[in-house]
């Protein structure tokens, strides 16, 4: 017994001294970086990548944060729930106490428990699902409006623009999609709008043909689409092949240029509700150049999202002198942000006070207007 | 016709242009289960691979300036065939030969790892986003009141179901009447046997896997020019399904696995026509456990016999 005391002893003066000498020689401090590198969602991962990168870049160029410089780490989710777990407990052996992401609802939810549990500090710049501040998390953050604020606008946008006859409302049966078509249903009953259509598609399905057959036959004129593009490229592309014509709406998820490569002339004039184009700001025109000047996009939908992300972690550290999560929760909870996506406030559940979407019109050529 | 015998009539079409391709998938399985009793689980990637040949065939000779189509698409099929035809040797070659003979279990994990390693194979060389190609063949027949409903039929779907009837007959042809074919039966029956008899099985098996994965290859052209989109990943819910097929037909029998790909296919568009789309994997599933509770070997399956 005596020995093994002993041992935990010298174990735990030997933990502690390389606890001191790694803070000693800590000069940068690492930001994690979840979201997909990989699978069919990785363009996403490549959006938080380019703005996570150029906050930093920007921040370490005008002297880091409380004398250390930044260094984002990429952990690649592959927006599979499963290997976010994974992915979050990796963050945690590598002793890293910032994350931006995870990016896909699904994944980002089951990744907080991890970071709450072990005191790190999250803030996402995508995922939308509500169900993720919903749990008293202390730690959990985002840059992003919430998935009811989208459904809500989509709502009110087919209401008072669109004023379709006969709707449907398809859902790819995943957290993201199912959730915000939910809404929109349910803000359209509220309204005595009835939904002529509600039902669920596979992800990673190709055949559509069925589904479309009976859009037809029910005369749908307007078809909301909660998910992500993939599905709703193919569904749209065969609409067009077996000459069904409605007006289509889905949430940011759908806003991609391969929705444009799948569906090609059929994307055109897809509705969608994304966030405001921040790359179209004055403000960020600086930004903008800088990411242009390396060779990337900075026209994706999560890219500012995630650049504020970063603004709002450095200056809540720079603020409390603290690297602390606890410390830092707080402070971010109380005090107002000013970052690339505009004045940035927070409620009590770490959700931001105002949204951050507008509703869009896709184009064939990958690009987007605000709506009429 | 009434409004509702024309939606019937639309979805039996969209039923059976899919059903036509998972047949075109089951019949790899099919045989290769007729003659070394064994799953290849890597098929689905075959066909997968498949896709992307003929995307990169197409799309490398509209580069060129070919933009005739009957010309893209056999210098396609071609290219596609061979390519595919011989991936499947190379995996018979690679992971199923030196392990012929063992236990049962150890090609199948052998079979299900090849699998895994094509998916990522193709995800590390092509990438894992969705590939588009702009859509070739375009237009089609609507006919019906366009009051009720209109029943469209694209060439597109002729051409799928014209291909799928023509490779069917043409494999039907072999294997009854060839020599070859002959020595497939003949395999299948009683592999040893043929063995002692002084016929090469090992070259047999391999033509196996070759006819399976041309088949598959053709099925990848057919589909990746349908739906217009691939990725790594298509080949595993495709293999999926026609397993399906193939056990729902009654695996090793080539009928069977006709039979069971038109079957599935429209059971899944009937299911998504009367009920929420969502009941669609659950209804073809259903269906798939009903038949083999009462018919263990499928529906054209011979009752396999104790080899003592």
């Amino acid at each position: 017994m005596n020995q093994f005391r002993k041992t935990l002893l010298s174990l735990s003066t030997a933990v502690c001294i390389m606890g001191l000498t790694a803070a000693a020689q800590a000069e940068t401090l690492k930001i994690g970086l979840a979201g997909p590198s990989t699978g069919p969602v990785a363009q996403y991962g490549d959006m938080q990548k380019i703005g996570v990168m150029a906050a930093i870049d920007d921040i370490n160029k005008a002297g880091g944060v409380n004398g250390m410089m930044l260094e984002g780490v990429v952990y690649d989710d592959a927006c599979d729930p499963k290997q976010a777990v994974a992915v979050a407990n990796k963050i945690v052996n590598d002793g890293i106490t910032q994350v931006v992401g995870h990016l896909c609802s699904s994944s980002t939810e089951p990744a907080t428990d991890i970071y709450d549990e072990e005191g790190i500090l999250m803030i996402t710049a995508a995922s939308t699902s509500p169900s993720i501040t919903e749990k008293g998390y202390k730690t959990i953050f985002r840059t992003i409006g919430l998935d009811s604020l989208q459904g809500s606008m989509a709502a009110e946008y087919i209401m008072e623009n669109a004023k379709p006859k006969r709707i449907a409302i398809i859902h790819d049966k995943q957290q993201y999609g199912e959730g915000l078509a939910t809404s929109v249903r349910d803000l359209l009953d509220a309204q005595g709008v009835k939904a002529a259509m509600f039902e669920g598609v596979t992800p990673g399905d190709k055949d559509f043909s069925a589904l479309i057959a009976k859009l037809k036959k029910e005369n749908v004129d307007f078809v909301y689409y909660g998910g992500y593009h993939p599905e709703l490229g193919l569904i749209l592309r065969q609409s067009a092949e077996k000459g069904f014509t409605a007006q289509f709406m889905g949430p940011e998820g759908v806003v991609n240029s391969d929705l444009a490569k799948i569906a090609g002339a059929a994307s055109e004039g897809v509705l969608a509700t994304a966030p405001k184009s921040f790359d179209q700001n004055p403000v960020n025109e600086t930004r903008v150049a800088a990411i242009k000047a390396k060779g990337e996009d900075p026209t994706g939908p999560f890219v500012f999202t995630a650049y504020a992300a970063v603004e709002v972690m450095t200056d809540a550290m720079a603020a409390t002198k603290s690297t602390d999560a606890e410390v830092l929760s707080d402070y971010i909870r109380e005090h107002d942000f000013d970052t690339a996506i505009g004045k940035v406030k927070y409620d009590e559940k770490g959700d931001l006070t105002e949204s951050t979407f507008l509703v869009y019109r896709l184009h064939q050529d990958g690009s987007k207007t605000p709506a009429e | 016709m009434s409004e509702f015998s024309l939606y019937l009539l639309q979805q039996l079409i969209n039923g059976l242009t899919i059903g036509s391709t998972y047949a075109l998938i089951a019949i790899g399985y099919t045989m290769v289960y007729g003659i070394i009793g064994m799953i290849n689980f890597a098929h689905g990637e075959i066909y997968m691979i498949g896709s992307y040949v003929t995307f990169i065939v197409i799309a490398g000779l509209m580069g060129m300036g070919i933009a005739s189509l009957p010309i893209l698409l056999v210098i396609a099929l071609v290219v596609a065939i061979f390519i595919s035809s011989t991936y499947g040797w190379t995996v018979e070659r690679v992971a199923y030969r030196p392990l012929r003979g063992t236990n049962r279990l150890i090609p199948l994990i052998s079979a299900i790892g090849m699998s895994i390693f094509l998916q990522n194979f193709v995800v590390l060389s092509q990438g894992s986003r969705d590939v588009a190609l702009p859509p070739q063949i375009t237009g089609g027949w609507n006919f019906g009141d366009p009051s009720l409903f209109e029943v469209s039929l694209s060439y597109m779907q002729v051409l799928i179901f014209a291909v799928t009837f023509i490779s069917m007959t043409l494999l039907t042809l072999f294997i009854s009447r060839s020599r070859m074919g002959r020595a497939c039966r003949a395999c299948s029956e009683d592999l040893g046997m043929t063995n002692l008899l002084g016929i090469d099985t090992n070259k047999i098996i391999a033509l196996t896997f070759i006819v399976g994965a041309a088949l598959a290859a053709i099925a990848g052209l057919l589909l990746g020019l349908y739906y217009g989109v691939v990725n790594p990943f298509v080949g595993f819910i495709a293999g999926l399904k026609a397993f399906t097929a193939a056990v729902l037909g009654g695996i090793g029998s080539i009928p069977g696995a006709m039979l069971g790909g038109l079957i599935l296919g429209v059971t899944e568009a009937m299911t998504a026509a009367f009920f929420p789309s969502e009941y669609k994997d659950v209804v073809s599933f259903g269906l798939l456990v009903t038949i083999l509770l009462f018919r263990p070997s499928g529906l054209l399956g011979k009752p396999e016999v104790e080899k003592v």
